[in-house]
């Protein structure tokens, strides 16, 4: 009974609204997102909360009633979940294409930078390493890496040495850790300061998996600050720090 | 004075331990429950005060009832007005002595409490101890911190649990005068558990003997010493009559003093009592040797013209056990039966009694305190 | 160095404390002086958060207050937002949790205060709330100060099912073990090193107080 009253006079301070919206994003937007936060402070005098995760672990949550107010997620097909379900303000809109990247750290049997010919012969003559990628159940960035390398005809050789990431930022950790011979990352990821100054990269080319078109949406319960971001990440600013950052931009 | 007692008790029980008692403690008296261990006396004494919840009982305490499982009546402890003194005395640890006392007196005005508390200290020889904790007290310092706390209730009776056998010899003789004199100054009706033949004759008034978890024999001490009941029930128990004397007159010249009771005397080495006083008798038939006619020239003070009332087997085979009556007083020699055939003994046969005066055990309260 | 991460860490300790300790008091209670004969199958669950990983923990607490469960939906309707993700969510995960840690040193303590001890406060006239208040709970307090360190220790260090029932939602549910990760997710070593020094002096600090209350509850000064 105390506990119930307890609990009750907690909800009451807690539902006291917060100025600054909450905002899930994708982790591979950890650097991009960063810089856009940065500049929305600065112009705006507003700030946001920003969580950083799988796309796939962020929709279930929001599903449960996670108190998220918009959602950058890394796969449209998220975000289309959520619409279906009646949880999003709109349909939201889609804020750049994400790419891939084969990725090895300095000193990776993999090369400089690496090649995925390389990657082929070690995987087939069963020599490689440990290979990161983000968990292809719940993060896109997985799904895409899973898509690569069955269409290398390399999954079933990789597959044994594969190291899992939760989502594209730990997947990325794990692949420039120095544990693993490297691995298939978000491209915004391994251009960013740390990855860049532990190894290199090659692009993958879009055809060889399924395109990661980036949709963001707004929740149902998104305040009107929340709305504000949305906006200004859709805005100019933000647009050239995606494209700058490995992100593609969306024609419109 | 009250021929209602101050205490019935009716309980049974099969379980945890079997027990079928009824027995009555009257005011004042000191009732000694004897018996061996583990015959159920502590848990005979843990159902009076409350903590133990026998199958049926029915207990009552002058006009309160305590028990009655067959009217669903149940008194808690805490309602009820006794005072428990358990085995291990159960000491607060995280108290002082101070404490310990005032814990019990939630019954008194909290004006009054500070000046009942240093009485009952006074009262239990713990003068100058208040602050102390029990990890700081000696075993008979403890013992009497218990009785403190369970005196400073206020108690209808006193209920107490082998007190005095967690110590030694000493200390045991000097804590049962402080009893003794405590219960006296209070009258409270006292409940003694004890296994020990000594406790028995010294302090008790009143005996219950319990075998099997049954009321064997009970009585005065006096009746079942003196009957040689107790000897039936308790190997340990030296034969011996008992009882309480009272101080007739002193010779200082001679260095004696007489005792009387039922209208015979004795003459016993001086003591330091006064007229009238109570003094507990014991005598041991060990003691007692018989004659057919008053010796001459002999050093004993005390030649006493009895009749034999009875004679039983004794421990030994070869002994037996000659119940003596004067008057309405009894006494108890040990002879062998070889004796007894010697001096034609038997039931009405007229014989001197003759005891040593330093073999009468006189046992007052205020010695050597 | 998240500053609202150590509050809230430190707030979801303190209030489990807070609501812990009584509830628990009265269950340990029940299991030292009690003879029940569901006893044993009440100390294992009870136990049950130390064996158990804490996703499983974390599993079934989801399904139990989670949105669809019937617990879940009451709150909602009464506080508006879910109970999951949500601190309120944390602060009821972490007080089932942490039951072991505040159980069990407490009904040991009170285990230890002897049966004839609490018999003779009885007879002195002491009913059953002065009995608790004037004897067990000054003895066993030495096991009531070691339940709460060690339910504040504990709580300030519970990750997984913190994770899973509260998400990593900053300001409400993002702990300093939360945030550690996240900070390392983040390619921000410095931020992580941070965070774990302090929760690792934090931690250091609340053993040590655990080990001198124990030292001074045997006793020995």
């Amino acid at each position: 009974m105390l506990r119930l009253l307890v609990a009750v006079a907690l909800c009451a301070c807690a539902s006291v609204p917060r100025a600054e919206p909450l905002v899930a994003a994708a982790s591979d937007l950890q650097f991009a997102l960063e810089e856009i936060v940065a500049e929305y402070r600065r112009e705006s005098g507003r700030d946001v909360r920003v969580s950083y995760g799988s796309s796939g672990n962020f929709t279930r949550q929001i599903a449960q009633g996670a108190p998220y107010e918009l959602f950058l997620s890394a796969d449209e097909a998220y975000v289309e979940q959520l619409v279906a379900r009646k949880l999003t303000r709109g349909t939201g809109a889609r804020y750049s294409t994400g790419r891939l990247a084969l990725y090895a750290p300095m000193g990776s049997p993999l090369g400089r930078p690496p090649g995925l010919d390389v990657l082929g012969e070690r995987a087939r003559a069963g020599v490689l390493g440990r290979f990161a990628i983000a968990n292809p159940e719940h993060a896109p960035y997985g799904r895409a890496a899973a898509e690569t390398l069955r269409h290398l005809g390399l999954w079933d050789a990789v597959r044994p040495r594969l190291v899992i990431g939760e989502n594209a930022a730990q997947a990325a950790r794990y692949a420039s850790g120095g544990d693993a011979e490297g691995g298939l990352v978000a491209l915004s990821l391994a251009l960013g300061p740390e990855l860049a100054a532990r190894g290199t990269h090659t692009v993958i080319p879009e055809s060889w998996h399924a395109p990661l078109h980036q949709r963001m949406v707004l929740l149902a319960n998104a305040s009107p600050e929340a709305e504000q971001f949305y906006r200004y990440v859709l805005g100019p600013e933000s647009r050239a720090v995606l494209a700058r950052r490995g992100f593609q931009l969306p024609a419109d | 004075m009250s021929h209602c007692p101050a205490l019935t008790v009716r309980l049974e029980q099969a379980t945890p331990c079997p027990l079928d008692v009824a027995f009555d403690v009257p005011h004042g008296a000191v009732l000694a429950i004897f018996g061996a261990s583990g015959s159920g006396k502590t848990t005979l004494l843990r159902a009076i005060a409350g903590l133990h919840r026998p199958a049926s009982a029915r207990i009552t305490c002058g006009a309160a009832t305590w028990d009655d499982t067959s009217a669903g009546v149940r008194v808690p402890p805490h309602q009820r007005r006794v005072g428990y003194v358990p085995q291990d005395y159960a000491l607060f640890p995280h108290l002082d002595v101070r404490e310990h006392v005032a814990i019990a007196l939630a019954h008194v005005p909290s004006a009054d409490r500070r000046a009942r508390v240093d009485a009952l200290l006074a009262l239990a020889h713990l003068d100058g101890l208040g602050e102390r904790r029990p990890n700081a007290l000696s075993g008979g310092q403890r013992q009497r911190v218990a009785l403190a706390r369970a005196l400073a209730r206020d108690p209808a009776v006193l209920l107490l649990d082998e007190p005095f056998a967690a110590l030694d010899g000493e200390l045991r003789e000097s804590l049962r005068r402080e009893l003794v004199s405590l219960q006296q100054a209070t009258g409270v009706a006292t409940v003694l558990v004890t296994h020990d033949c000594d406790d028995v004759a010294r302090l008790a008034t009143h005996v219950v003997v319990l075998a099997g978890g049954r009321v064997a024999t009970s009585g005065t001490v006096e009746e079942l010493a003196c009957s040689n009941a107790l000897a039936a029930h308790s190997p340990r128990w030296d034969p011996a009559a008992v009882y309480d004397a009272r101080v007739l007159g002193h010779d200082p010249e001679r260095q004696l003093t007489r005792v009387g009771h039922r209208g015979l005397e004795f003459e016993i080495p001086i003591v330091a009592a006064s007229i009238d006083e109570t003094v507990r008798l014991r005598i041991p038939a060990r003691s007692v040797v018989l004659a057919v006619r008053r010796p001459e020239g002999l050093s004993l003070h005390n030649a006493i013209a009895a009749t034999v009332i009875e004679i039983q087997p004794a421990a030994h085979a070869a002994l037996r056990i000659v119940r003596l009556g004067a008057g309405d007083a009894r006494l108890l020699a040990l002879v062998t039966a070889d004796a007894v055939s010697n001096l034609r003994l038997e039931t009405g046969r007229p014989v001197q009694a003759l005891v040593k005066s330093v073999a009468i055990d006189a046992w007052l309260p205020g010695l050597g305190a | 160095m998240d500053w609202t991460a150590l509050r809230l860490s430190l707030e979801l300790a303190l209030a489990t404390v807070v609501l812990l300790l009584p509830l628990a008091f009265l269950l340990a209670r029940w299991l030292a002086y009690g003879r029940p004969r569901a006893r044993g199958l009440v100390e294992s669950l009870v136990a049950l958060p130390l064996i158990l990983p804490p996703t499983v923990v974390g599993y079934y607490l989801l399904t139990a207050f989670g949105r669809g469960s019937p617990l879940g939906r009451a709150f909602e309707g009464m506080a508006g937002h879910p109970l999951v993700f949500s601190f309120e969510g944390l602060l009821l995960a972490s007080v089932l949790v942490n039951l072991p840690f505040a159980v069990q040193p407490m009904q040991n303590a009170l285990a230890a205060v002897p049966e004839g001890v609490r018999d003779a406060a009885r007879c002195c006239g002491l009913g059953p709330l002065d009995v608790v208040r004037r004897i067990e709970l000054p003895l066993a307090l030495p096991g009531i100060a070691t339940a709460a360190v060690l339910t504040f220790a504990h709580t300030l260090g519970e990750f997984g099912v913190v994770l899973m029932v509260g998400g990593s939602i900053p300001g409400e549910t993002r702990t300093v073990a939360i945030a550690i990760y996240d900070r390392v997710q983040a390619f921000d070593d410095r931020g992580a090193g941070i965070l774990a020094l302090v929760l690792l002096v934090v931690s250091v600090a609340a053993l040590w107080a655990t080990n001198a209350l124990a030292r001074r509850a045997s006793g020995r000064p």
